[in-house]
């Protein structure tokens, strides 16, 4: 180190220049505009934390209300219980199915009409964009009250997401053996059967699951707006003031969810875990 | 059996690739087709099986008798042609999560009806020649594992059996030994050889001194058409012609 030259000294001048402004215009604005976005969006919402600490005790009132819950009403929650289980069990197999066939359309891989294709992709990424509540009623439009138009709103909205999964999936196979039979001869279907399904299969099978999880939280609200299963049940005993049942059907469902989730994420873990493990 | 008229393609980007090529291949035959990297030599194999359109030129197979044109042929027809053309890839064709048998068995699935094959319909003789396949070369104990559970150059071995099963009178082998330790080469050439009894081979090679040990006739490409096309072994001559001067001495592998 000896005598610092100028050519030093602009430098660090411009090194205390482009610190002031990091921390001005890169940390200290950006925060400072978040922090406005946040206060604004909250007053126009009117957050209020004294009307949520008022609210307190009459919370505890209704839970009192809602205690102990009515235990002898359970043998009769077991059928809506299982009549959920299964909508979303047949709504679920039913949507993987169509997604399959439709993965197969909207994969870039598989055929060559481009428009078509784009034109699936565009449809799917319609529906993921609505909101599952609409198609729901909008089935329930449709074909009426009941499990019925359950399954189809379950089936028409895993749609969206597992028919974009299984094409991405379908996108990201081994090409050379779907080379090499088509090269010995194969039709398109051989193709997909003994090159595409086997390859994919793993993903179909993970993405099915973990459908089949969000589609039995779904189904609850189904009953809800009347399309079946123990969601109806909640909103009977609510409307009639009988809090203890209310409570006995909040329970059932805990149990539902939790079953169904446990048992999709064992299945699911022998599946994909297979594969990490091999 | 196979003849090969005046093929001439084209790059996409308007480069052309191969200028004139013509050859006829016999029963019998160990063909090996070698030339610098980016020569065309693969493009030549797919343009044979119908996997590339080639630009001008024929390919006329003639297994039975009965000549048949693959240009301009699709659909069922060239599907017919295609299950008597057998095809052996650089690296890995296998389906990796079927088994080794399962593999084998898509050898013939150009013959077996598409609705018989969507549900596994493989006759009881379909598995014993399977097997049998598997037993020539030599993996018949590997016959139940996944495909992704072998080593590289049991993978080959599968594609081999795959081809043997299939029973084509055409096989074309795209660097079939390129990415094998050289033990491994030669036990996949040893099980290539004996093929040639019932059809003809065409393999492209990186290294000319494996191909003059095993092959009975060398064809050499550069700049898009023949310079070479004649006895397995090669000059010092030969083999600058084909690759350059001096360039394949130093590194007779590349790529």
């Amino acid at each position: 180190m000896g005598i610092r030259s100028i050519g030093e000294l602009i430098c660090v001048q411009e090194i205390v220049a482009v610190n002031a402004m990091m921390r001005y215009w890169k940390y200290l604005f950006p925060t400072g505009l978040f922090a406005l976005l946040l206060w604004g969006g909250a007053a126009v919402c009117r957050v209020d934390p004294v009307a949520l600490i008022a609210g307190v005790p009459q919370g505890i009132q209704l839970l009192g209300h809602m205690l102990p819950p009515a235990w002898k009403t359970f043998p009769e929650l077991i059928g809506p219980a299982l009549q959920t289980a299964q909508i979303a069990f047949v709504g679920t197999v039913l949507g993987a199915f169509l997604s399959f066939l439709i993965g197969l359309i909207a994969a870039r891989n598989v055929h060559s009409m481009k428009v078509l294709r784009n034109m699936v992709r565009a449809i799917l990424s319609a529906e993921r964009a609505l909101p599952d509540l609409i198609v729901i009623l909008f089935f329930v439009a449709i074909v009426g009250l009941g499990p019925f138009p359950g399954v189809m709103a379950l089936a028409a909205s895993s749609i969206g997401m597992l028919g974009k999964l299984f094409a991405d999936a379908i996108e990201e196979v081994d090409p050379k053996p779907l080379e090499s039979m088509v090269a010995l001869g194969a039709t398109k279907a051989q193709v997909i059967r003994y090159a595409v399904l086997p390859q994919i299969i793993p993903s179909l099978i993970a993405n099915t699951l973990y459908r089949f999880e969000v589609n039995i939280r779904m189904c609850i609200l189904l009953g809800v707006v009347g399309a079946g299963g123990i969601g109806f049940n909640l909103v009977t005993s609510l409307r009639l003031l009988k809090y203890q049942e209310a409570m006995a059907v909040i329970i059932t469902i805990l149990i539902l969810v939790t079953l169904c989730e446990k048992s999709s994420e064992i299945l699911r873990r022998i599946v994909v875990g297979q594969e990490l493990l091999r | 059996m196979l003849s090969v008229k005046n093929i001439a393609k084209k790059l996409p980007d308007g480069r052309l690739l191969l200028r004139d090529i013509s050859f006829d291949a016999e029963k019998g035959e160990f063909i090996g087709i070698l030339g610098e990297s980016g020569v065309g030599k693969t493009v030549l194999l797919r343009c044979i099986n119908g996997l590339t359109t080639p630009d001008q030129g024929e390919v006329i197979i003639n297994g039975d008798g009965n000549p048949k044109k693959i240009s301009g042929k699709k659909g069922g027809e060239l599907r017919r042609i295609r299950r008597k053309i057998g095809m052996v890839f650089q690296g890995s064709i296998l389906v990796k999560r079927l088994s080794v048998l399962e593999n084998v068995l898509t050898g013939r699935l150009g013959r077996i009806s598409t609705a018989r094959s969507l549900f596994y319909g493989f006759t009881d003789g379909e598995v014993g020649s399977a097997l049998e396949a598997l037993d020539k070369v030599g993996i018949r104990s590997l016959a139940y594992r996944r495909a992704e559970t072998l080593s590289g150059g049991e993978m080959q071995r599968v594609a081999i059996a795959r081809a043997i099963f299939q029973e084509p009178y055409l096989l074309l082998a795209d660097e079939p030994v390129s990415n094998l330790d050289p033990k491994n080469t030669e036990a996949v050439l040893d099980y290539l050889k004996p093929l040639t009894q019932q059809m003809a081979i065409i393999g492209v090679f990186h290294a000319p001194r494996i191909v003059s040990q095993y092959c009975t006739r060398i064809i050499g490409i550069r700049d898009g058409a023949v310079v070479y096309d004649g006895s397995p072994t090669l000059s010092d001559a030969t083999i600058d012609s084909i690759y350059g001067t001096g360039k394949w001495a130093s590194d007779p592998s590349a790529n």
